[in-house]
């Protein structure tokens, strides 16, 4: 089928098999392999891409499921090879160690800051509950989320313990 | 990389039509499905029907008291309806403890029903509020109310070629819950849930509906406690007889996530929970 879709703020056009599933179309065939697939159930998050700007799982979606609609990958979070503000506080605070659940990660924070620049602790963790990470432990996480929040809602940071 | 066959039918006519031949399965918000469909299907997998493009069945809509969701609402859409906050109460507790963000952006009211699960997180709110589904096919449609829907651990009476096209009922202007337990907050299925409907009067309590999940083959009322409570005042004593009567009213096995004893133990704590207006820890 042809398929016509919004991936990181470009019009695509192709031709695909409907029923493969978003992260292949992503990776094998688009070649956009930040994305990534942990354990291909839906359980860890590492598939993550925003759909109209909100997180799913791109291992549990088909490409004909994402006809008309808008997709983010990690690829499209920097702007002209600046880097998303909750990217430059995931790499300042120590929030990435492997990073095989990074680019996830860090596209469930995109997706609650732009809903809620001011999250509470109890909203990121809640936020991010679909996302998992075995090396940090996920409080350099919650602290990255913290820094890109304030620093987005333009707050000092001098008093970071960063 | 893994392919599947798929139809994208874009009218509800058309989809019928397509579900009406052989080897086809519907697929809504795709996160039950798709988790094990090669474990289920092995080689022989059904040509997938891609339900996304039928845009009125992504609708909530409301007349006068009376409201109807399209099967492929999400469970974010419910968690996020002011509508429903306040209509349906114990249904948007449960869309919103269920899985995960990504995951309830997804998973639809509809997927979530004709799974069948007996611990579906949204069927005791949909008990509890005596909702009506709407099937669909080539033959016409039939309603049928949501406590004869299930026959067993995913057996519903929902045909091949039939679809759940709507779900519809009335406004609560009572109280309600849904409480649950399960391994995690996030992305666990339940091991044991208890769902509410109930009005309070000058202290006591009635009216009272209450639904089980993930004790019993089907998700299930309590009648002999709904009973008892009726009428009655809330304190510690009702409520301990409640929780006593409700244990005997479940009828839990030992699975993978739990097992019977506890199980029916944690039915009476959860309802006792509910109506001491305990929230859920999210």
């Amino acid at each position: 089928m042809k398929l016509d879709f919004v991936l990181n703020n470009k019009r695509v056009s192709i031709n695909v098999k409907g029923g493969l599933r978003l992260i292949d179309l992503l990776r094998e065939q688009l070649d956009l392999v930040g994305t990534k697939e942990g354990c291909g159930k839906g359980e860890c998050g590492a598939c993550t891409v925003l759909l109209d700007g909100k997180p799913v799982c791109s291992c549990l979606i088909l490409a004909s499921q994402v006809r008309n609609r808008e997709v983010t990958t990690i690829e499209g979070l920097s702007i002209e090879g600046e880097m998303h503000p909750a990217q430059e506080a995931f790499t300042e605070t120590g929030a990435v160690q492997c990073g095989f659940c990074s680019p996830g990660l860090l596209l469930s924070t995109v997706a609650l800051l732009n809903e809620n620049p001011e999250p509470s602790r109890e909203q990121i963790r809640r936020a991010l509950s679909g996302n998992l990470c075995r090396c940090t432990g996920y409080e350099k996480i919650f602290e990255a989320v913290e820094l890109a929040s304030r620093r987005i809602n333009g707050l000092s940071v001098q008093n970071d313990k960063v | 990389m893994t392919k599947y066959k798929t139809i994208n039918p874009t009218t509800l006519d058309e989809a019928l039509e397509t579900l009406n031949g052989c080897n086809v399965m519907p697929i809504a918000g795709g996160t039950d499905l798709l988790v094990k469909f090669y474990e289920v299907y092995g080689k022989s997998l059904p040509k997938l029907v891609v339900l996304d493009g039928l845009i009125p069945l992504h609708e909530i809509k409301t007349e006068n008291d009376r409201i109807s969701l399209g099967p492929l609402v999400t469970f974010s859409e419910i968690e996020n309806s002011p509508e429903l906050r306040k209509a349906a109460p114990q249904l948007v507790q449960a869309a919103s403890v269920a899985g995960s963000v990504q995951i309830r952006n997804r998973a639809t009211i509809g997927g979530n029903i004709a799974n069948g699960s007996p611990s579906g997180d949204l069927i005791p709110p949909l008990y509890v509020l005596n909702a009506e589904l709407e099937l669909s096919s080539v033959n016409g449609r039939r309603s049928i109310p949501i406590d004869k829907f299930f026959k067993g651990p995913g057996i519903t009476v929902l045909e091949k070629n039939e679809l759940i096209t709507s779900i519809s009922f009335d406004k609560t202007f009572e109280n309600g819950f849904f409480l649950r337990l399960a391994t995690r907050k996030a992305l666990a299925i339940s091991k044991v849930s208890v769902a509410a409907n109930y009005s309070m009067q000058n202290g006591t309590i009635t009216n009272v509906r209450i639904a089980l999940g993930a004790v019993a083959p089907t998700v299930i009322r309590a009648p002999r406690t709904e009973e008892y409570l009726s009428g009655k005042e809330l304190n510690d004593n009702v409520l301990s007889t409640a929780a006593k009567l409700i244990k005997e009213e479940a009828k839990p096995i030992s699975d993978i996530r739990s097992i019977a004893d506890y199980r029916r133990e944690m039915v009476g704590v959860l309802l006792k929970r509910g109506l001491n207006g305990i929230p859920q820890s999210e």
